[in-house]
């Protein structure tokens, strides 16, 4: 409860001071949804051109389309402190400072950062839900609602988990960017598309080694009626916990690797 | 037992370096960064740890505020192990490091520390006496509804203390805490831990290479070379060492005096001024003042102790630092 308030304050006042430049935080806020835009462009050409991909429709595709984005941006907007900082503050030494403070690396990161400009995309990812949805011709029940929130949850535990293993190579001091940023951002633009429509090497790496399969499509697919892998219910509400379970390890990994850690300078 | 109490502390960095031949193969060194180094600090010392750079100064630091794992040795800071009980550790000590911020950059330094108050969980009470405390003491009184980064250093440096100091800790690291301020900020700066070591009853532990933050602070003062421990003791014990050399300025009334000197003693002349330099081991400076005053009607005298900056480099340099 304590932790929630302090996140809360942080935020406030990291907001306040991104306000102190408006035009700046105006303009990004716009490019941010001209870039989603985009992204979101693509699926309507592909809907246009092939009205479906394998037993996906155009709703399918809008609504995974959309949960992926309302996932991917609101882990970005809202644990920024990890997606966008964690690396810098290892290698800089910043992290000094939280480790000589009585509360968690992990609250302190998290409270470091937040990036409000990424509502554009939330907003873009949420229409993309909500036509895909309409499309689809889903039938929404509380369970249905409730899968949902699961899926998003897990899905920005397991991306924040994703982007955790670039700060734990910066402990090593070894740069590591783009091998991450496969995982990360080639894992948003993958998983945007359900599953089954990649050959088997990517399926297995977005399944067992970055589950954002099991995280947002198999929960996804069966929200749309169309269970993925012809998995029974329970395994559906399971399958999520995964990314639960992923950030576990990653976390474990970082504190193990922190009793290396350096520091810089002086 | 004492408040700080370290022994045989070991820590060692590899450091990779790259060979020539192949972009993959690296040479790993190991450097020991600190090599056997004991002491104690009971509550309530004011601490002055010198040694040149790369000497292990603030890995020191680092270890006793909890943010490295030492390789051996064993530390208890109030009978806490820093890297063990790091939270608990950590709500007792405050740390400033002098080239690195730990407000926010873009608010008014109140609003960093109406948040330092609640990552601290200090009490509404205390938090408001407190801080109107330090206000006072710092002269932030003025400054509290600016932003951080609008701040002189000098000013910075101030806010950076206040923020150091709110949940007030048992014990305080200072990194280098003057560098870079001007004569009137260093000033105020020694003269505020002086207070907040005697009123608050802090224990204060300063790393620094301005000789002369050691000479208005520190009573004792622990040198560090090479990672091992050199010297520890009172600040006059210390330059007692090393200090070899008197140098006195007479200016006579008269161009002509020609004072009697023993020989061997440089002496040059600039018109009616004379400025000779000897050792206070081999000559009495009263008896060198005695022989100038005979000489003719003495205007001015002035005699000076070495400069302290040249007394610690030549204790440097024959400690092979």
């Amino acid at each position: 409860m304590d932790t929630i308030r302090l996140y809360l304050h942080s935020m406030r006042m990291l907001i306040r001071s991104q306000l102190q430049y408006p035009i700046s935080f105006f303009l990004q806020t716009l490019a941010q949804l001209v870039m989603e835009g985009g992204e979101m462009l693509a699926v309507i050409l592909l809907v246009d051109r092939f009205e479906h991909l394998n037993q996906w429709g155009a709703g399918d595709l809008y609504f995974f389309f959309g949960l992926m984005s309302v996932t991917f941006y609101l882990t970005e907007c809202f644990g920024r402190g990890i997606t966008g900082n964690f690396p810098y503050l290892v290698r800089t030494g910043q992290l000094d400072t939280f480790l000589v403070r009585p509360r968690g690396v992990l609250t302190q990161v998290m409270c470091s950062a937040v990036d409000p400009r990424r509502i554009t995309c939330i907003a873009v990812g949420g229409a993309a839900l909500i036509i895909g949805s309409g499309m689809a011709a889903i039938e929404w029940t509380a369970a249905k609602v409730l899968l949902m929130a699961e899926a998003i949850l897990c899905g920005s535990i397991l991306i924040l988990g994703l982007f955790m293993i670039e700060a734990i190579f910066c402990i090593y001091s070894v740069k590591s960017i783009e091998l991450v940023n496969a995982l990360t951002y080639g894992g948003r633009s993958a998983c945007e598309y359900p599953i089954d429509t990649y050959p088997r090497p990517l399926r297995v790496l977005f399944t067992v080694f970055a589950p954002f399969a099991l995280t947002l499509h198999v929960p996804g697919a069966w929200i749309l009626g169309k269970p993925l892998f012809g998995w029974p219910e329970w395994a559906v509400w399971v399958s999520p916990v995964s990314g639960i379970v992923f950030f576990w390890v990653i976390w474990g990994c970082f504190q193990k690797a922190m009793r290396h850690y350096r520091s810089t300078g002086s | 037992m004492s408040y700080i109490c370290v022994r045989d502390l070991e820590k060692r960095f590899v450091i990779r370096e790259k060979r020539k031949k192949g972009a993959l193969l690296r040479e790993k060194k190991t450097v020991r960064a600190l090599q056997e180094v004991s002491f104690d600090v009971d509550q309530g010392e004011l601490l002055g740890y010198i040694g040149p750079n790369g000497a292990g100064k603030s890995t020191t630091v680092k270890i006793l505020s909890g943010i490295l794992t030492p390789d051996g040795g064993e530390v208890t800071v109030g009978g806490r192990v820093p890297w063990q009980e790091r939270k608990e550790h950590v709500r007792q000590i405050g740390v400033v490091f002098g080239q690195r911020t730990q407000l926010w950059w873009d608010v008014p330094i109140r609003d960093s520390y109406d948040l330092l108050k609640d990552i601290y969980r200090i009490s509404p009470e205390d938090y408001r006496t407190r801080l109107a405390e330090l206000t006072e003491a710092l002269q932030l009184g003025d400054l509290m509804r600016t932003p951080l980064r609008q701040l002189s250093l000098g000013q910075r440096m101030r806010a950076e203390l206040c923020g150091s100091l709110l949940h007030r800790p048992e014990l305080l690291f200072l990194d280098e805490p003057t560098i870079g301020l001007d004569a009137v900020s260093k000033l105020g700066l020694r003269e505020f831990l002086q207070w907040e070591n005697k009123q608050q009853g802090t224990t204060i532990l300063l790393t620094t290479h301005d000789m002369e933050d050691i000479v208005a602070l520190c009573p004792r003062v622990m040198v560090l070379g090479h990672g091992q421990k050199l010297f520890d003791g009172s600040l006059a014990a210390l330059l007692g060492r090393y200090d070899t050399i008197r140098t006195v300025t007479v200016s006579y009334e008269e161009a002509e005096a020609a004072p009697e000197l023993p020989s061997g003693i440089p002496v040059s002349r600039e018109g009616k001024n004379l400025t000779i330099t000897y050792s206070p081991d081999e000559y009495a400076t009263a008896e060198m003042i005695a022989r100038l005053q005979a000489a003719g009607t003495v205007r001015e005298l002035t005699v000076q102790p070495q400069n302290i900056d040249r007394l610690v480099a030549a204790m440097y340099r024959e400690m092979d630092l």
